[in-house]
């Protein structure tokens, strides 16, 4: 399988743990990924509302990059995954088509809507497959209970995202099953982070954040894991604040969707760059019984 | 008894805010066609097994909006949710009482905080005074302009989103997801006079702490698609009022900053949302990060194409500066 790979900003200065683990599983599980360095932001929803079009028009330029290449995109973050498919789905209006294409013709760029989105969590649920993913399990996360937090754009709105229910879905417990970790079922999976508002009034964001990191606690869970870097900092390099916001130490590793499943393929904490984490990993990774950093 | 009767089974939360004490799960179970509404469910519960069950409801037919609930966390109206498919999906359904407003009993909450925001935006037309309504004619709009709100006035007030909200949840300053839709429709509306006032005072604890999770466009029984409607009020304020709040000026530097070198820098951010002297604040966190991700301070490289980026903004950046 070949992609046009996606990684967004976060991946590539302070959340370089992702780009690390998302290149270990690809490779472990023969992803080709082909890099492209005139790939832009996806704008990450503030550049939507600050100018709706002005969003779609730059990442119609992203998607007619991939498209000269003729592949698909790959994203490793909920709001890039967001964000890009918008472009794809917006387009259908002719009126909001017609103001995109004109910003982009005159620079020689043409999209002609080829181009499939998709975040790594639905590559290795649907086209890697469950089942491929289980035989190359090396060391299977037993005992390990894990908190899926998926990350609101990846999901919705449903009908423009076209894959998962908006509110219950399933991918990535199935995902976690299938490495021989026990998903943790709570209701805050589907929330929000709080990472849109934590500029805007941060006592409030780390509330949220918060709330959900203690709804999976008290659920049973032993780490989360999350599709989406943004949601990674509000929940590990903003827990402090978090635990200020709810008043009581929540202590709960935060782990990136491929670094889970690079630890179930073999790879070590180091090659995931576990040790970049403000939460340490440590007490997730003795219950599966892997080596300390 | 349909042929394809399933069994189900209902956990209902009961409370009383008059008798106080503990919430409990009183389990109920129903020989059903998979196709029934839940609503027709609970009636059937109240008026044949538990007299005391209490729940709103009138049309039970998705007009009326009396019946919201949570039905296995999600914020539906019962009359339009079937049995079969939650019983697929859970094994059980449990109903609740809608969130972010206090309980009264059983499944009927006080929704006094949902209509307290939605005065917050006066939700009326506010006419100019030197162009009043003609007397007794219709005033004409344009398709365009009917067209501009043709999603909001479907809401019929049922809460669902209200119950769905993550920001109203965490901050009881959130006017919710229905409230600011209404908005919409009125400053769009051509003939309302407020539309300047009304987006410049919805956006202090209000327009920009939505966190567009779009849970409210997912809860919504009628498509308002709220989070969309939101989304375009914070285009509209910032036109009208440029950066004034951290939420417009997040927004703002977000855009510029993307447009310098393609890609985002964390530091130039933070420093474009708080300015220099709020960045003060911010120093602890941002070493504290600093220390495991000293990338947060590096100046990302340029795209290649940048060049084209700035053509795009000004093809289309340009062109959206001015009133709504």
């Amino acid at each position: 399988m070949k992609l046009a790979y996606y990684p967004g900003c976060v991946a590539q200065e302070s959340g370089r743990e992702l780009d690390m683990a998302t290149r270990w599983v690809c490779r472990a599980l023969e992803i080709e990924l082909v890099e492209f360095p005139s790939f832009s932001c996806c704008g990450s929803g503030f550049v939507d509302e600050a100018n709706e079009v002005l969003n779609l028009a730059i990442n119609s330029r992203n998607l007619a990059i991939a498209e000269r290449a003729g592949l698909d995109l790959l994203t490793i973050c909920s709001t890039c995954q967001g964000m890009l498919t918008l472009a794809n789905v917006r387009r259908r209006d002719p009126a909001v088509r017609a103001r995109v294409d004109a910003a982009l013709k005159p620079i020689g760029i043409e999209y002609r809507d080829s181009v499939h989105v998709k975040h790594l969590l639905r590559v290795l649920t649907e086209d890697v497959g469950l089942d491929a993913i289980r035989s190359r399990v090396r060391r299977p996360l037993a005992g390990l209970r894990v908190g899926a937090f998926y990350g609101c754009h990846l999901l919705r709105p449903a009908d423009e995202m076209g894959w998962e229910s908006g509110e219950e879905p399933h991918a990535f417990e199935d995902l976690l099953g299938a490495i021989g970790a026990t998903p943790v079922d709570y209701r805050g999976r589907v929330l929000c982070c709080g990472f849109p508002i934590q500029f805007v009034k941060p006592d409030t964001a780390s509330r949220i954040a918060g709330r959900q990191i203690l709804d999976a606690k008290s659920h049973g869970a032993h780490a989360m894991a999350t599709p989406c870097p943004l949601c990674h900092i509000s929940l590990d390099a903003y827990q402090n604040q978090a635990e200020r916001a709810v008043q009581q130490p929540l202590d709960m590793p935060i782990f990136h969707l491929p670094q889970v499943v690079g630890l179930a393929l073999g790879a070590t904490p180091e090659e995931l760059g576990l040790a970049r984490h403000l939460v340490p990993t440590e007490p997730a990774l003795a219950r599966i019984g892997s080596s300390s950093l | 008894m349909p042929a394809d009767a399933i069994s189900a089974k209902f956990d209902v939360r009961r409370w009383d805010a008059v008798a106080g004490g503990a919430p409990r799960y009183q389990r109920y179970e129903l020989e059903l066609a998979p196709h029934t509404p839940i609503l027709s469910a609970l009636l059937r519960i109240r008026d044949e097994v538990d007299p005391s069950l209490t729940l709103r409801y009138s049309c039970r037919s998705a007009i009326c909006g009396s019946c919201a609930m949570q039905i296995n966390s999600k914020s539906r109206l019962a009359c339009e949710t079937q049995v079969g498919p939650e019983m697929d999906r859970h094994g059980r359904i449990v109903v609740e009482p809608m969130r972010n407003q206090p309980v009264l009993r059983d499944l009927v909450v006080d929704q006094s905080p949902f209509w307290t925001q939605y005065d917050r935006i006066e939700p009326h037309l506010k006419l100019d005074p030197a162009h009043p309504m003609p007397e007794g004619r219709p005033t004409s709009m344009t398709p365009e302009q009917v067209e501009r709100f043709k999603e909001t006035p479907r809401c019929i007030a049922c809460a669902a989103c209200y119950s769905a909200c993550p920001a109203v949840e965490a901050d009881a300053a959130f006017p919710g997801p229905m409230a600011l839709a209404k908005l919409y429709r009125f400053v769009v509306d051509p003939r309302d006079h407020a539309t300047q006032d009304r987006l410049v005072r919805i956006q202090p604890n209000g327009l920009w702490l939505c966190l567009r999770c779009h849970l409210c466009t997912e809860a919504c029984p009628k498509d308002v698609r709220p989070s969309e409607r939101i989304r375009d009020l914070k285009e509209m304020a910032i036109a009208v009022q440029g950066g004034t709040e951290r939420g417009s000026r997040h927004a703002i530097g977000f855009k510029e900053n993307i447009e310098d070198r393609g890609l985002l820098s964390e530091a130039k951010l933070v420093r474009q949302t708080y300015g220099a002297a709020g960045m003060i604040g911010q120093l602890p966190q941002g070493l504290r990060i600093w220390r495991k991700k000293p990338e947060v301070l590096h100046k990302p490289r340029r795209i290649e194409g940048a060049d084209e980026l700035d053509r795009i903004y000004e093809a289309l950046d340009r062109e959206s500066e001015g009133a709504p």
